[in-house]
């Protein structure tokens, strides 16, 4: 008996629309054996994408899905999760999508810290549109709006999790589906909001024009770039500009969640309790 | 409805607890003069009932949240003033595209861009028939004076739940930020009168949400109920999944139109303020206003008839879609028609489409001041 | 954990409905068990085939990485896989280094 991923798939949609080889389908079926390990009903759980390549991710899940605008899956996602908060919401979006046009709704679900796990797939360009400039792009790469070579410098999401307040962040990548199973079950379980990175593949826009034409190739640039977080801690700073730290960077228990502050907000309207105050909460600033 | 139960507050506070009594449990914003109050009622009034209030990032998220809140079932509210909207506007597109129930106030200001925050304006009048890009029918209502603020947001959440789609209401600032009497309806014929969403109740492997009749909404069930099911704002089939079939998008875009044009009966309204005698004899004059100038409109009508002009007001209360028929029943029989509005023309516009005629006469402001009822009646002197 | 039975208690087998021709499951076999054959009715030309069942090992690597659900293998607890041979491996660089693909000329040790 193999594992049977069609029950948490619409079968009909396959095969998927995405290139041969797109990380973004190991991906998927890393996520759905995450799920599945979880236990987790189908009717429990809301998967919310964005506009991309990954943003087609909802299509394929056999759940109450939503494919919304341009880089604000987060901020739907805090409304369906505000408004359902016993149920799990999950979000899927590109580099492009979460941390471009959707910077600032990554920065403030992070901060809120609302029970969402939130699944980036960075494959460092814009892949549905055809090669542009992302956040993550490498300075130095062909991309097609910048084809005598990308000067935008790039920066690290996970950092930027972190500093907004997000209490777990993780980074994997595509050349490893079980640590990435690992990592979104550890994120779902996780209460609080969980930001994890996955570096995909993009051969066919990324690679193709910057040297890494095959998908094997692009793994393997994904492979040079990325090193454990227990490696990563040990090099000098001239060492680590150019790697990305792997694992579980960051985890926090004793944050608040959001969703439950907000159940004290609704015991203090109706009398349950006296008003939030200062002393809630062990950060004062 | 009834006009029993006394209340004093402001425009904003009433359209907030009209909300809350009309079944709303989401609320999702951004701090925007002169909406706030808005929020800052509702903030307090939710989770007293256990539903949700938040301040979002920005007006964009503002919707966004409201938009996932009525995905996933909730009667949801938003609340914002000219510049918010200019932001919302792609994801109210979205919320038309995928036919999802929610409410947005708008409670104008001086525009166009940061223009005059605390000042009233009706300067948004075009915006609301099409904020966001491409072809559906906005459904915009206006309140004309206090207890319209709560009356029109109720009647608001039934429309968006019966047309599956966002419904604009418009305040002024003068009007939001209005405090006096209204006599509103008792909260259990509010309760009474709520009309839910339609929802399928067959087996979840022949629920086709959005396969409908050509003039119908999609059925769009709750989440997390067993009826799984795709939103997106591509063009969609019967499912929700994004298709480009040439049919398909057609019926569908077609659809969004014909679901509110051929169901304009149940959107429309209006008052015609002393116009029972307005037979089309020499002299008559129609003044058409809405917000604020209409409370203005009024009392002008009561000078001018004094000083023996027979003249009357018909006032949109739903704005969008326009009452055309209405209009031009009121145009054809009236030679003298002045147009008074805080802007310069914009419903003027629709009168003369509706009208087919080009001699409307008008009275615009746009300095955030109101017009008052002596400058309605120099004006009628004026040009009649 | 949801399930799926092996067709004919195999170890590994494709769904060529679904397969790409991305090569990756055959790069990530350390048993030259698969290899890609020509299939001009498929988009790329290509199309994966098992092409040496008895080889396989059981370690999962092709299921793991393929982003398309094309293929499939059996359970450990369910399956007796064979152990990894010189003679697989020698196939596997035959096949890495030919394109994916097994050289038609290829010669088993035995």
């Amino acid at each position: 008996m193999a594992f049977n991923y069609d029950k948490y798939l619409r079968v009909e949609k396959m095969p998927t629309l995405w290139c041969w080889g797109c990380g973004d389908g190991v991906i998927l079926k890393s996520f759905i054996r995450a799920i599945d390990k979880l236990g987790i009903d189908k009717d429990d759980m809301c998967l919310v994408s964005g506009i991309g390549c990954s943003g087609r991710f909802s299509s394929y899940v056999d759940m109450n899905t939503v494919h919304t605008t341009h880089g604000r899956t987060i901020a739907y996602a805090t409304g369906i999760k505000l408004a359902n908060p016993d149920k799990y919401v999950v979000c899927v979006a590109g580099d492009g999508d979460a941390l471009a046009i959707g910077g600032n709704h990554t920065i403030h679900g992070c901060r809120r810290n609302i029970d969402i796990t939130f699944i980036l797939i960075n494959n460092f360009i814009y892949g549905l549109t055809n090669s542009q400039t992302s956040p993550t792009t490498p300075q130095g790469f062909w991309t097609v709006s910048q084809k005598a070579g990308n000067i935008d410098p790039t920066f690290d999401a996970c950092k930027l999790a972190i500093a907004s307040g997000a209490s777990f962040v993780g980074r994997e990548t595509v050349n490893s589906p079980k640590k990435i199973e690992k990592l979104i079950t550890q994120g779902i379980e996780h209460k609080g909001f969980s930001f994890v990175e996955i570096n995909s593949n993009c051969h066919i826009n990324l690679g193709r024009k910057n040297k890494m034409a095959s998908a094997m190739a692009n793994l393997d640039w994904i492979d040079s770039i990325t090193v454990s977080k227990k490696k990563y801690d040990t090099l000098s700073p001239e060492e680590q500009l150019n790697l990305l730290p792997t694992g579980v960077l960051h985890q926090n228990k004793e944050v608040a969640e959001y969703c439950e502050m907000y159940a004290e907000i609704q015991k203090a309207h109706q009398g349950e309790r006296a008003k939030i105050t200062q002393d809630d909460f062990a950060k004062k600033i | 409805m009834s006009a029993t139960r006394e209340v004093i507050s402001t425009g904003n506070e009433l359209a907030a607890i009209a909300a809350v009594d009309a079944g709303c449990t989401f609320f999702g914003g951004y701090p925007l003069t002169p909406s706030s109050e808005v929020m800052h009622v509702i903030s307090d009034l939710l989770p007293k009932i256990g539903g949700a209030s938040i301040q979002m990032e920005d007006e964009i998220a503002g919707i966004c949240c409201v938009i996932g809140a009525g995905m996933s079932g909730k009667r949801a509210l938003t609340a914002t003033s000219g510049p918010g909207m200019s932001l919302k506007a792609e994801n109210l597109g979205l919320a038309q595209m995928a036919e999802v129930p929610l409410v947005c106030i708008n409670v104008m200001r001086g525009g166009p861009s940061t223009g005059l925050p605390t000042r009233v304006s009706q300067g948004d009048i075009k915006q609301a028939s099409n904020p966001s890009h491409g072809d559906y029918r906005s459904i915009t209502l206006c309140a004309g004076n206090l207890a319209e603020c709560y009356t029109e947001t109720v009647r608001a959440f039934n429309l968006a739940d019966r047309f599956m789609q966002p419904v604009i209401v418009l305040l002024d600032e003068t009007i939001g930020h209005m405090h006096g009497k209204a006599m509103l309806p008792t909260v259990e014929e509010v309760k009474d009168g709520i009309v839910l969403r339609k929802t399928f109740d067959g087996a979840p492997e022949d629920y086709k949400p959005y396969e409908c009749e050509p003039t119908a909404p999609a059925v769009l069930n709750p989440m997390f109920e067993g009826y799984r099911y795709h939103y997106t704002g591509l063009h969609h089939d019967a499912m929700g999944f994004p298709t480009e079939e040439i049919e398909t998008c057609r019926k569908l875009i077609q659809r969004l139109e014909d679901k509110v044009m051929a169901h304009q009966d149940e959107i429309e309204l209006n008052e015609e303020f002393m116009c029972d005698d307005l037979t089309g004899e020499e002299g008559e004059v129609l003044i058409i206003a809405y917000g604020s100038v209409s409370l203005a409109a009024k009392e002008a009508i009561r000078h001018l008839r004094a000083d023996g002009i027979k003249a009357g007001l018909f006032r949109p209360i739903t704005i969008w879609p326009s009452p055309a028929n209405k209009i031009k029943e009121f145009t054809d029989k009236i030679k003298n028609v002045l147009c008074v509005e805080l802007n310069i023309r914009q419903y003027t516009e629709e009168i003369e489409r509706a009208s087919s005629r080009l001699d409307i006469e008008g009275l615009y402001k746009v300095n955030g001041r109101a017009i008052s009822p002596h400058e309605i009646v120099s004006k009628v002197k004026e040009v009649f | 954990m949801a399930a799926m039975v092996s067709p004919e208690n195999t170890p590994v087998w494709v769904n060529t409905a679904r397969c790409k021709a991305c090569d990756i499951c055959v790069d990530s076999c350390p048993a030259g068990v698969l290899s890609m054959q020509q299939e001009p009715t498929s988009t790329l030309g290509a199309m994966i085939s098992v092409i040496a069942p008895d080889s396989c090992i059981g370690c999962n690597e092709c299921e793991l990485s393929c982003p398309d659900f094309a293929i499939y293998v059996a359970n450990k607890k369910e399956f007796k896989f064979a152990k990894l041979t010189a003679d697989s491996k020698a196939r596997q660089e035959a096949i890495s280094n030919n394109g994916f693909r097994l050289p038609t000329d290829y010669k088993e040790a035995n």
